[in-house]
């Protein structure tokens, strides 16, 4: 996304660079130190020429100091939020951790709260942030990696692109799998949950088909020949598949907890929104199989709504 | 919490030693606690303290001082014992000092408190009460000499109720952390306004009665809203200092059929009584920078409310609350108030329910708690690591002035 930003930025006639610095947030108070990083880092001029606004769109390169920042927030550390005291959650009970969290908290009021404008990509990470932080920020998603998207007769797969870890709940689709046997599953990406994932399809057959990391290319047509696409990750910030579904006018297929993508797939309209439960799952799958005519229809309209979300838009109100 | 899946089992929790006044000690702390010990053990670990048992262990200690030398006398002693996170209910602690310290045949610990106030004028002061050559301080003026130094200087953190107290404790030179966590609400449950008081309007002053809450000014600006409005009662509910005779004052206003007179109420029949009335008023000067519990419970009724312009009950919203400034016009400026209360009693009840609503709801208080507890029972450990790392990292380079780091990091929150 920071890529594309800089892109639509330097197509537009402005001068833009991208500031990265590699984010280790463990063990213990180490991801203080890397916020600490970004403090120190002076972004007021470059090469003798004011730099005359800051972007900056996740925790912690929004901590970065500039009298014209604007933080365009993607996701905070969610480790010391709603991941809090869950299997996702990286701070114990001791005194030590419990602290290290209070000043992530405190941080990120410090940080955001010091930015001339705030934007969420999300409606779930604006909650967040006012849940937790007491701050007010503007909602302004963000366009979906540019590819040249297309659409194709389905081919009666559902696809999974993601990133194969265990929030992804791609565990949920194979379980469908195993429940109906009529559904036919890719599962494009690659992760630390792969292992895993392989091992509980063992038994489908060629019902399930891990492709690893693919290309643009092949994203596209995978997209383009597939019946649906699954996405229902646990409480999703903002989830860029949807979008890159829709643009390939295709219906969604999440859960009623994934968050974000809510947003967007709204049930029986551009997608089904169920249970996050593989019996849900079976059975909304086998519904679009069989009614291929409404696939089709809310496919389409998912493609008229993510068509209104371009980079002309947030970059004129990322620097008004 | 959201439902994110399987909860990690808790090994352990911060646990925090929790001392206090509770019930049925009559005290407004006292109340405080009982209202937010519940929501607190929802929270975090907590074991309570008790006056003559051995301190508990725990992570960290928390102390609710308040001025009542009988009260909170073991407390502070607890505190000078363990170093924690200090409560201050009021900036007035001459009183209790003056208990602990005179009261237990100590004149000189009381002449250190005084001196670390005000110096060597200070100790003179301490030394013309100890030999009665000046009146009792803490009784003619402690507002003067509010002598919370002692138990600031014991504080590793420090829990306020008001920008006020905060301000006065920066003041006076307190610099550790500090969180402002407002009074908390308590649950509205649906009251049924008393039946046997009554008045039009029926005008309610609760609480203890003394100079203090301003009770001649309101008895005079009564008295005087009363001859545009005979139906009008003023009811009186609370127990009287022994040098305040309310009754003669009554008398010579002309009120005795005016004022309905009780003495404390419990609880509940308190909150009926509250209920009853058309306008509450909850004066107050000098103030010791406390909080009023029965401010928040009228304010939960949505009852229209008359507080002095002094200290906390300043910060109290405009559109919520009629605010009485401490002047020589105070009398007239109240009895315009309480017309103006009852005019528009819906309108301030609403704003006022509203505000406590947002402000003072008891989860929202808890958590700022468990916030508070949590970095002042880890913060310094996690401060000093990263500092460290800081510090050792500026050093290979060659920088061995790390002050400006450490202002970085302190400014950002990174280090609290």
């Amino acid at each position: 996304m920071a890529e594309d930003l800089v892109r639509a930025l330097r197509e537009r006639d402005h001068e833009a660079e991208l500031v990265t610095v590699p984010f280790k947030w463990y063990p213990g108070t180490r991801v203080l130190d890397q916020a600490f990083l970004w403090r120190l880092v002076d972004l007021t001029e470059s090469d003798g020429r004011p730099i005359d606004r800051v972007i900056a769109t996740k925790f912690p390169a929004y901590c970065v100091r500039h009298p014209n920042k604007v933080a365009w927030v993607l996701h905070q550390f969610r480790q010391a939020y709603d991941y809090d005291r869950t299997e996702l959650g990286q701070f114990s009970e001791s005194p030590e951790d419990r602290a290290t969290r209070r000043a992530i908290e405190r941080l990120d009021r410090v940080a955001l709260g010091e930015a001339r404008r705030v934007f969420a990509t999300s409606r779930n990470v604006a909650d967040r942030l006012q849940r937790f932080n007491g701050i007010d920020a503007e909602l302004l998603p963000h366009p979906p990696q540019t590819l040249d998207y297309r659409t194709a007769e389905p081919e009666g797969y559902v696809l999974s692109v993601n990133r194969l870890d265990r929030a992804k709940r791609i565990d949920l689709l194979i379980e469908a799998a195993k429940a109906e046997p009529s559904l036919r599953v890719v599962i494009a990406g690659e992760g630390p949950d792969r292992a895993r994932l392989e091992a509980l399809a063992v038994g489908l057959n060629s019902r399930v088909e891990f492709t690893g990391r693919v290309d643009d290319a092949q994203l596209v047509d995978l997209y383009a020949r597939s019946l649906a696409v699954y996405y229902a990750p646990i409480d999703e910030d903002f989830g860029m598949v949807p979008y890159e579904a829709f643009l390939s006018a295709k219906p969604v297929i999440t859960a009623y907890d994934a968050g974000g993508p809510l947003e967007i797939v709204r049930d029986r309209e551009t997608g089904l929104v169920v249970a996050p439960d593989a019996a849900a799952l079976a059975e909304a799958c086998a519904y679009l199989g069989e009614h291929v005519d409404e696939v089709k229809a809310w496919g389409l309209a998912g493609r008229s709504i993510a068509e209104c979300v371009t980079w002309d838009t947030c970059v004129d109100a990322l620097l008004s | 919490m959201r439902d994110l899946g399987h909860v990690r089992r808790r090994v352990a929790v911060v646990k925090v030693a929790y001392y206090s006044p509770l019930p049925p000690s009559r005290s407004g702390i006292a109340d405080y606690s009982a209202l937010l010990l519940p929501a607190l053990r929802e929270r975090i670990d907590v074991v309570i303290a008790e006056q003559g048992k051995r301190a508990p262990d725990a992570d960290i200690a928390l102390y609710h001082v308040g001025n009542d030398p009988d009260a909170h006398g073991w407390i502070v002693d607890a505190l000078q014992k363990r170093r924690g996170v200090v409560v201050l209910h009021e900036y007035v602690l001459h009183h209790l000092i003056a208990g602990i310290t005179i009261g237990r045949r100590n004149g000189r610990a009381y002449l250190e408190a005084m001196e670390r106030e005000l110096g060597v004028a200070g100790r003179l002061l301490g030394l013309g009460v100890l030999d009665n050559l000046l009146p009792l301080l803490w009784e003619t003026q402690p507002e003067r000499f509010p002598l919370s130094g002692v138990v600031l200087d014991a504080a590793d953190g420090l829990v306020v109720h008001s920008s006020y107290v905060a301000q006065r404790a920066r003041d006076a030179g307190y610099q550790g952390r500090l969180w402002r966590i407002p009074h908390p609400a308590w649950p509205i449950a649906p009251v049924e306004p008393a039946g046997n008081v009554v008045g039009d309007p029926l005008i309610g002053c609760f609480g203890f009665l003394n100079m203090n809450k301003r009770i001649p000014q309101l008895l005079e600006a009564f008295a005087a809203f009363r001859r545009g409005r005979p139906g009008a009662r003023l009811l009186l509910a609370g127990g009287s200092g022994e040098r305040f005779d309310v009754e003669r004052r009554l008398e010579r206003l002309g009120l005795t059929d005016g004022v309905i007179r009780m003495d404390y109420v419990p609880e509940e029949r308190m909150w009926s009584l509250m209920a009853a009335c058309d306008v509450l008023v909850n004066l107050r000067y000098p103030t010791m920078g406390e909080t009023s519990g029965s401010v928040i419970r009228a304010l939960s009724l949505g009852r229209p409310l008359i507080v002095s312009d002094v200290g906390w009950f300043s910060e109290l919203p405009g559109d919520a609350v009629l605010k009485i400034p401490v002047d020589e016009y105070e009398v007239a400026t109240l009895e315009a108030a309480l017309a103006l209360a009852v005019e528009h009693g819906p309108q301030l009840g609403a704003a006022a329910r509203a505000y406590v609503e947002r402000e003072h709801s008891l989860p929202k208080v808890a958590d700022a708690y468990v916030a508070a507890l949590e970095v002042a029972a880890g913060g310094d450990v996690v401060d000093d690591a990263v500092l460290l790392r800081i510090a050792e990292a500026a050093h290979e380079v060659g920088i061995d002035d790390v002050g400006a780091l450490a202002r970085a990091a302190i400014e950002s929150g990174i280090v609290g």
